[in-house]
């Protein structure tokens, strides 16, 4: 996953307002990297364009490379549906629906049965420790248990890289400890190529790679300690 | 695109709150269940008033005049331009009316395809008496056996039978109606005034004694109000008509055919002949007014229901705007959505007029059997329903068809939410 000079201005005329400026990043596959800046640096705006939920104004988004600039609306939701799995700060579960069918929403839309779409989904939620609790409704779980079914819905269809943008911003520091280290046994074990967005260094710690935004630019780009430690000399 | 889900998440977002939705399903029940209602309610009358209008009176009624009469010579030369004459405040010369060589025309009427029946009448009005009771009547002479053939007037007897028009001279048979102005009975004795006019002509002014063989009731108010049978000799000798025959009432093998068959005796003989419905055509238009009333009055409950899905369904949207977000992160496109909130609108909108319509079917069963009297352009003794499967079908038609189109706005709004204007919301 890459961008290349890539831009977005929202707003148009005298009341535009550039977002991104020209950012260069490269996702390796297999990597865990954190993306960090204050409000209104342009995080959560990087998020949705590598997720090909928006379209850049200028420069590129290529996943697994394709230039998503160049798709049709459909083309890109199919992007969505087979490379891109998302976690937010809220958990976004249909309340209508079990834990297991929240996890199978993405696979019934890729064209998987009913059946087969829900044992995989209960194979996800027993690997994220949420055996048992397939059956339950988003509101007879906690906090930490939804976000944990909101990463599993993002595993549903093995996609090319898990981004969260700030999964663990609405938790506890005991959910969000679990969530992170979720988060790194996906990568360690599995291979899976995870980036989020956070404001907690302690977090991004915990993540091979950092990249620092500041007023739409990479200020800082390298491994998380290096770059946190930088960041703690310069405050 | 694949249904099977959207139909999942459709039917998911119903059952999740089932008040709402029986809410909206009522709404579009209540529409469609009036609308059949109303337009049973209105069948009902109209078929009873047509199927006692083709039972009580003839099918074609062929009249001694022309539809066309021929120009007065007064009025033709008061209509001339450059003349020296001017004619004001011309009167049209009195003429007796009457249908020439009756039997042959007759004759010939009957050997029609498609004519049933015919029969001579004598028709005008006469004043009848009893006591100090006096009531305007038309009086029909007719053969009874005959005119039986043709105008199915011994069933509406209620009180002796036409035949016994042939058991005293001067015997006659009234609408329950004329009756009851008249307060007689069959037995009773009445008085009917003589017209001096005619060959024939009794002496002016003088009356003559009548006896009440029996009373009908076809059902049709101003049928049964001012009709009286006689035998065609007495009806000619009460209107001064000497032997003339001024009606010839035919009845056909299929009474819609009535005004093609008209129009070919009225070019076969050349005197106006008039069908049922020509002679009806202001009762039938007032059903026709009545019908376009009932569906616009109807159609507005079913459009107050479809804005009821409308708010519905926007609100439903307004509520889902993050779940909306998710399914298009998860690669759910526009038409995805918008086809998941259509479904919606289409279910309720299909379980709406299958309860509307049961609802309908059963209200009519209701009403039908509590006795509600009314007496105006026809008597009933309850509530008629008439409810073809046409009925149903229109109802259903515009009760789906306003709550399809009222899920089209909210179903369009919520395929077009742009999730990343949700997600920032939210963040």
């Amino acid at each position: 996953m890459e961008t290349r000079a890539l831009r977005r201005t929202l707003g148009s005329g005298e009341n535009a307002l550039e977002i991104l400026h020209g950012l260069d990043v490269v996702i390796q596959p297999g990597e865990f990297c954190s993306i960090m800046g204050p409000s209104g640096s342009g995080k959560s705006t990087l998020m949705y364009l590598l997720g090909a939920l928006d379209r850049p104004t200028g420069g590129q988004v290529l996943i697994d490379g394709i230039d998503t600039k160049a798709l049709s609306e459909a083309a890109l939701a199919d992007v969505r549906n087979r490379k891109i799995g998302f976690v937010f700060q809220f958990h976004y579960l249909m309340p209508e629906f079990t834990a297991e069918e929240n996890v199978a929403l993405p696979m019934r839309k890729l064209g998987l049965a009913r059946r087969p779409a829900l044992e995989r989904a209960r194979e996800l939620l027993g690997l994220l420790g949420l055996a048992g609790k397939e059956g339950r409704l988003p509101g007879r779980l906690s906090g930490g248990e939804q976000q944990r079914v909101a990463i599993a819905r993002s595993l549903a269809n093995r996609p090319l890289v898990v981004l969260g943008d700030e999964p663990t911003g609405n938790l506890d520091t005991k959910n969000g400890e679990l969530v992170f280290a979720l988060f790194e046994r996906l990568v360690r074990e599995q291979g899976q190529t995870i980036v989020v967005v956070t404001h907690d260094p302690r977090l991004a710690a915990r993540t091979d790679r950092v990249v620092r935004l500041q007023d739409g630019k990479v200020v800082d780009d390298g491994p998380a300690r290096a770059v946190l430690a930088r960041a703690g000399e310069r405050s | 695109m694949r249904l099977l889900p959207l139909f999942g998440i459709a039917r998911r977002h119903l059952l999740h709150s089932p008040f709402r939705t029986a809410l909206s399903i009522t709404g579009v029940a209540i529409g469609d269940c009036f609308m059949v209602l109303m337009s049973a309610l209105m069948a009902g009358f109209e078929t009873k008033f047509v199927d006692e209008t083709v039972e009580s009176s003839p099918h074609v009624t062929m009249l001694d005049e022309f539809r066309d009469p021929p120009d007065e010579f007064a009025g033709w030369l008061s209509d001339q331009e450059g003349g020296l004459v001017a004619v004001e405040s011309a009167h049209p010369r009195e003429r007796v009316y009457r249908i020439k060589k009756p039997y042959e025309t007759l004759a010939a009427i009957e050997e029609r395809p498609g004519v049933a029946a015919a029969a001579l009448n004598v028709v005008g009005t006469s004043i009848l008496n009893f006591g100090n009771r006096e009531v305007g009547a038309a009086l029909v002479g007719i053969d009874p056996e005959r005119q039986d053939r043709v105008v199915s007037t011994d069933t509406y007897m209620i009180e002796g039978r036409l035949a016994d028009l042939h058991s005293a001279s001067g015997a006659i048979v009234l609408g329950s109606g004329l009756a009851e102005r008249l307060g007689v009975r069959r037995g009773d004795t009445i008085g009917a005034s003589l017209r001096g006019s005619g060959e024939a002509g009794g002496r002016e002014g003088s009356t003559r004694a009548l006896r009440v063989v029996g009373v009908f009731k076809t059902g049709l108010v101003p049928v049964d109000a001012v009709r009286a049978y006689t035998l065609v000799s007495l009806a000619q000798q009460l209107l001064g008509l000497g032997r003339d025959v001024n009606r010839i009432v035919v009845r056909l093998d299929d009474h819609t055919t009535a005004q093609d068959v008209a129009a070919d005796l009225e070019a076969m003989v050349g005197y106006r002949s008039e069908s049922w419905q020509e002679q009806n055509q202001n009762f039938l238009s007032l059903f026709n007014i009545q019908t376009v009333i009932t569906y616009v009055v109807t159609s507005g409950i079913t459009i107050v229901a479809a804005f009821g899905i409308l708010n519905v369904l926007i609100m439903l949207v307004l509520e889902k705007l993050p779940e909306i977000a998710m399914l298009k992160s998860m690669g759910y496109t526009a038409a995805d959505v918008t086809v998941v909130f259509m479904l919606e609108g289409l279910a309720i909108g299909a379980l709406g007029v299958v309860f509307g319509s049961i609802g309908g079917y059963w209200l009519q069963q209701l009403l039908a059997s509590f006795p509600i009297p009314m007496k105006g352009l026809i008597e009933i003794e309850h509530l008629i329903f008439v409810d073809p499967p046409r009925i149903y079908a229109v109802a259903a038609l515009v009760s789906f068809a306003s709550t399809v189109i009222a899920a089209c706005l909210p179903a369009l709004r919520a395929g077009r939410l742009d999730p990343v204007v949700t997600l920032r919301g939210r963040a």
